[in-house]
């Protein structure tokens, strides 16, 4: 290449992607949020003074009261995985094959379920079928004239029922969405070969769905492994302990971390293997891409079995739903809960109280604060690491797109447990303000964030974007003209959604905060142990309202279910 | 008006070469496409050159700029390059007028004179008055001329088009064709146009590089390639051949078999001394069906039988076995069809229409 000699040769800065500490510095907080915590529990789970020791371990394996925390876990997730499939799984068929009257609304009560922050359910069916005071109870005893309560839900049965009412809808939304997308020639394909009704269904139809609903009982379970508050408010009481409750209770003064870094790990290895099970269900074979849009379904007719099985349906979404807001709003306009709301009884007090009341005001502050910043933040982040991985920006974009999903599998007790020991020590003093809280909603809330952002990008053609560069727009410039307003939509989901999974958080609050720094949640459990029921319902009346009002905005924007089924790009 | 020059252009993704060492020159305000099958490198090459990937090895240069080598790539928009996708890839949140003028914005270009250039632009691809709709608004051909004028507006250096046409209908694309070629006429840009369909190569371009596992197998003008193919491979990828299996005599001729064959001795045949393998390439329109006038040096003569003969409209596609061989020869005669199935046929192939090649392609490059 003789005349190459005489070519004009950029200098190199000429060719640098100007946009590149961006993306850079975008990888470097997500290895920073996860890896620094994370590498810190493992750390003092096998620290002590005179260096690395598995003591710790023997400790909270080997002590009797803690094996019975573990076992208790394993009982109620396990249980409730089952309820929930029990559950979720025929109201998924009947909602999405069938001719069952008022589908359209059943479907929206799961969902309403689904946001429904468990730890109030939990309240709410603590003033339903307490032993003593319990509505449910009461209507029984003045019914049959008994003694003894009909239900105690301070019991292992009673913790699995309100766990599987709130995560049903995990199996429901699997198993709905898979079923929605088979089309109906799949099934008459085998039908014009000569199988039969049942045949089909059995060879055809269970088939397709089967690794949806293995998926949908693993997701169950896992919800049910990583709750503080159902267990908090009824086990505790009950006087047992399940793992999640036990790493709480090691906060409780002295605080033993070591311990609690110790018993962190049995339950992160539990959570990760079992996501790891459902990636590789769900990752076999395109079941969910089977059909795709357009595919022709046609209903099932139930005949004599319409009304029983609407029903059955509303039945669990009386339980779920319907009795649980019930009494929340009575108790909220309550002088006490407990009578019946007569105009004596009816006051305007607690929410007055709730309102002016310094505590709960500064944590509806807290919450509005932390939930409004993070959601920000968190939007941001997401969308900039999916932007960076979609479009496979630097090196190691792989390792990106693993880390930041990776916290899917802490569960919020133990991300909590890390973060504090993360920081509490230099060179992060961060324990006793609100940007600890920040930074345990911001890794927790990541996941979700980024899958919903990817799934936005997906959206919007690669080409879309070169146009625009191949025109003499520069990175940063075609981000904002193209992307961001075709991403749009998609974003303020994305920001939705980190929202109302700030606003109810329980479980890694409850270890994080101080005096100082109290969320609603918090509060709604502190007022718990002063027997505040009336508080307790204006504020999650409060919280509920807040994620509805949210829910709505935000399918407004989707112009889809949030809960439907295929993930379209947010991009018109 | 600058020319491409491409030497030694590699790219892998994985394990997998996609571009290997290829050559190229595209000459200042020449038309030239890049044709092969799927995952021959074509579109690769073309998002090399926009600066869209990075090469492994070799340059690419502008003129005397180098734009893209292993130690440099300028980013695509400091390339002064304009760019048409198979997608269109318009932008949905804008109106027709905004798309075009975009690329304006950063050439320094007024906002009246920016006006003015769109409003010209939008009407020579025939979409005058179309400026305040949005491009969901319009016909798959009106996207595509949208796009056309969004790329031509800015006056780019170098143009590139990756399979523009490859999502309109059968009419549409050929209409495009010639607005294309027009449009290239009347602006002279230097373009690099891929595709995997030969007849628009053909129409489009003033030279065609055939490709092939990520190497250029031959590069000319539409009727060099057609006419001389180089190597099996670009024979058959341009234009219905048959390929004849032969030893060459060294006297002119071919053989295999009882089958003798007179072949063109012109100075692009591969040297052959008497006894290699070689392949001779006759396309179907340059046999006759039935005797010469004169016999001589320059024909064979071969007689045959008719197995099939399938009406195409236009003309009729004759298959022959050739007498006292396995060779079964494909001829165009018109239409409508003079024989039939199992009539005897007696076939003139004239030496000149017998192209020689190497009887194996060695790699390219």
């Amino acid at each position: 290449m003789p005349d190459a000699v005489a070519a004009a040769r950029p200098r190199r800065w000429e060719g640098l992607d100007r946009a590149a500490p961006i993306w850079v510095l975008a990888a470097a907080a997500l290895a920073l949020l996860i890896l620094l915590p994370l590498g810190w529990l493992a750390y003092m789970s096998v620290r002590s003074d005179t260096g690395v020791t598995l003591a710790h371990y023997a400790r909270v394996l080997g002590d009797p009261p803690l094996q019975k925390a573990l076992w208790n876990t394993l009982v109620l997730a396990l249980w409730s995985g089952l309820v929930a499939l029990a559950i979720g799984a025929p109201m998924a068929w009947l909602t999405a094959r069938t001719d069952l009257p008022g589908r359209r609304a059943i479907q929206h009560l799961v969902m309403a379920s689904f946001v429904t922050p468990p730890f109030l359910g939990a309240f709410a069916w603590v003033m339903l079928a307490g032993p003593n005071a319990g509505h449910l109870n009461r209507l029984y005893r003045e019914l049959t004239g008994a003694v003894d309560p009909l239900v105690n839900i301070f019991s292992m049965p009673g913790l699995i029922f309100v766990v599987a009412i709130y995560t049903f809808p995990y199996v429901y939304i699997m198993i709905a969405n898979t079923l929605g997308l088979i089309a109906s020639d799949l099934e008459d394909a085998a039908s014009i070969l000569g199988a039969g009704r049942f045949q089909v269904a059995r060879t055809i139809t269970l088939p397709m769905v089967l690794p949806a609903i293995l998926s949908g009982f693993i997701l169950a379970v896992l919800q049910a492994l990583a709750l503080f508050g159902s267990p908090a408010i009824l086990a505790l009481p009950a006087g047992f302990h399940t793992v999640t409750t036990q790493l709480w209770a090691f906060f409780q003064y002295p605080p033993r971390v070591e311990l609690a870094a110790a018993f962190s790990i049995p339950l992160l290895l539990a959570t990760a293997l079992l996501l790891l099970v459902q990636k590789r269900l769900l990752g076999r074979r395109g079941y969910a891409a089977v059909g795709g849009k357009g595919a022709q379904r046609r209903a099932i007719r139930l005949g004599r079995w319409r009304y029983p099985a609407l029903a059955a349906c509303l039945l669990v979404l009386a339980a779920a739903v319907f009795l649980p807001y019930g009494i929340l709003l009575k108790a909220a306009f309550s002088r006490a809960w407990a009578q019946p709301l007569t105009a004596e009884n009816f006051t305007l007090e607690n929410w007055s109280f709730t309102f002016l009341y310094s505590t709960t005001q500064s944590a509806i502050v807290n919450t509005i604060e932390l939930g409004v910043l993070t959601a920000c933040v968190g939007a941001a982040l997401a969308t900039l690491l999916a932007y960076v991985t979609n479009r496979r920006l630097i090196v190691g974009h792989q390792v990106l797109a693993f880390l930041v999903v990776a916290p899917v599998v802490i569960p919020g007790v133990v991300l909590a447990v890390a973060l504090f020991v993360a920081y509490t020590r230099p060179p992060f003093l961060l324990y006793g303000t609100l940007w600890i809280l920040f930074l345990a909603y911001l890794t927790k809330e990541l996941p979700v964030g980024y899958s919903q952002s990817d799934a936005t990008l997906r959206g919007i053609h690669p080409e879309l974007e070169e146009a625009g560069r191949i025109l003499g727009a520069g990175r940063f410039r075609v981000l904002r003209q193209i992307t961001a307003p075709l991403a749009r939509s998609g974003i303020i989901a994305t920001w939705c959604f980190v929202f109302i999974g700030v606003i109810r958080e329980l479980s890694a609050s409850i270890i994080l905060f101080t005096p100082n720094t109290k969320v609603m949640s918090v509060v709604i459990f502190d007022l718990k142990e002063e027997g505040q029921f009336g508080a307790i319902a204006v504020l999650g009346i409060f919280m509920l309202v807040m994620t509805f009002v949210t829910v709505v905005v935000m399918q407004g924007l989707l112009g889809r279910d949030v809960m439907g089924g295929r993930q379209a790009g947010g991009a018109g | 008006m600058p020319g491409i020059t491409i030497t030694g252009l590699t790219k892998r993704f994985g394990p997998v070469g996609a571009v290997m060492g290829l050559d190229l020159t595209v000459r200042p305000g020449e038309l030239v496409a890049l044709l092969g099958p799927s995952g021959c490198g074509k579109t690769t090459t073309l998002r090399l050159v926009a600066g869209f990937l990075a090469p492994e090895a070799g340059e690419i240069r502008v003129g005397e700029r180098v734009l893209s080598s292993p130690a440099v790539v300028i980013p695509p928009e400091r390339r002064r390059m304009a760019m048409i996708f198979q997608s269109y890839a318009l932008w949905p949140h804008m109106t027709v007028a905004h798309n075009v003028a975009y690329g304006l914005r950063f050439a320094g270009v007024g906002r009246a004179d920016r006006d003015r250039r769109v409003d010209e632009m939008l009407r020579a691809v025939q979409l005058g008055g179309y400026g305040a709709r949005y491009p969901g608004e319009l016909s798959g051909g009106q996207q595509q001329r949208v796009a056309v004028a969004r790329a031509l507006v800015v006056e780019p250096e170098i143009l590139l088009l990756d399979e523009p046409l490859s999502n309109l209908d059968a009419s549409l694309r050929e209409e495009m064709r010639f607005e294309i070629r027009r449009l290239h006429e009347r602006f002279a840009i230097t373009t690099l146009y891929v595709t995997h369909d030969q007849a628009e190569a053909m129409v489009i371009s003033d030279r065609v590089a055939v490709l092939r596992d990520g190497r250029v197998a031959q590069v000319g003008t539409p009727e060099e390639l057609f006419e001389r193919p180089r190597s099996r491979f670009v024979a058959e990828f341009v234009g219905k051949t048959n390929l004849v299996d032969a030893v060459a005599d060294g006297a002119g001729a071919v053989t295999r078999g009882d089958l003798h064959l007179r072949v063109a001795a012109d100075g692009t045949a591969p040297r052959t001394p008497p006894g290699s393998p070689v392949v001779v390439s006759i396309r179907p329109h340059r046999i006759a069906l039935g005797a010469p006038a004169a016999p001589g040096a320059d024909v064979t003569v071969l007689a045959g039988t008719v197995v099939r003969a399938s009406y195409l409209g236009d003309a009729v596609d004759y298959q022959v076995t050739i007498d006292g061989s396995d060779v079964v020869l494909r001829v165009s005669g018109s239409a409508p069809a003079r024989s039939r199935p199992g009539d005897r046929v007696v076939l003139t192939v004239p030496a000149a229409a017998c192209v020689l090649l190497p009887a194996a392609d060695a790699p390219a490059g």
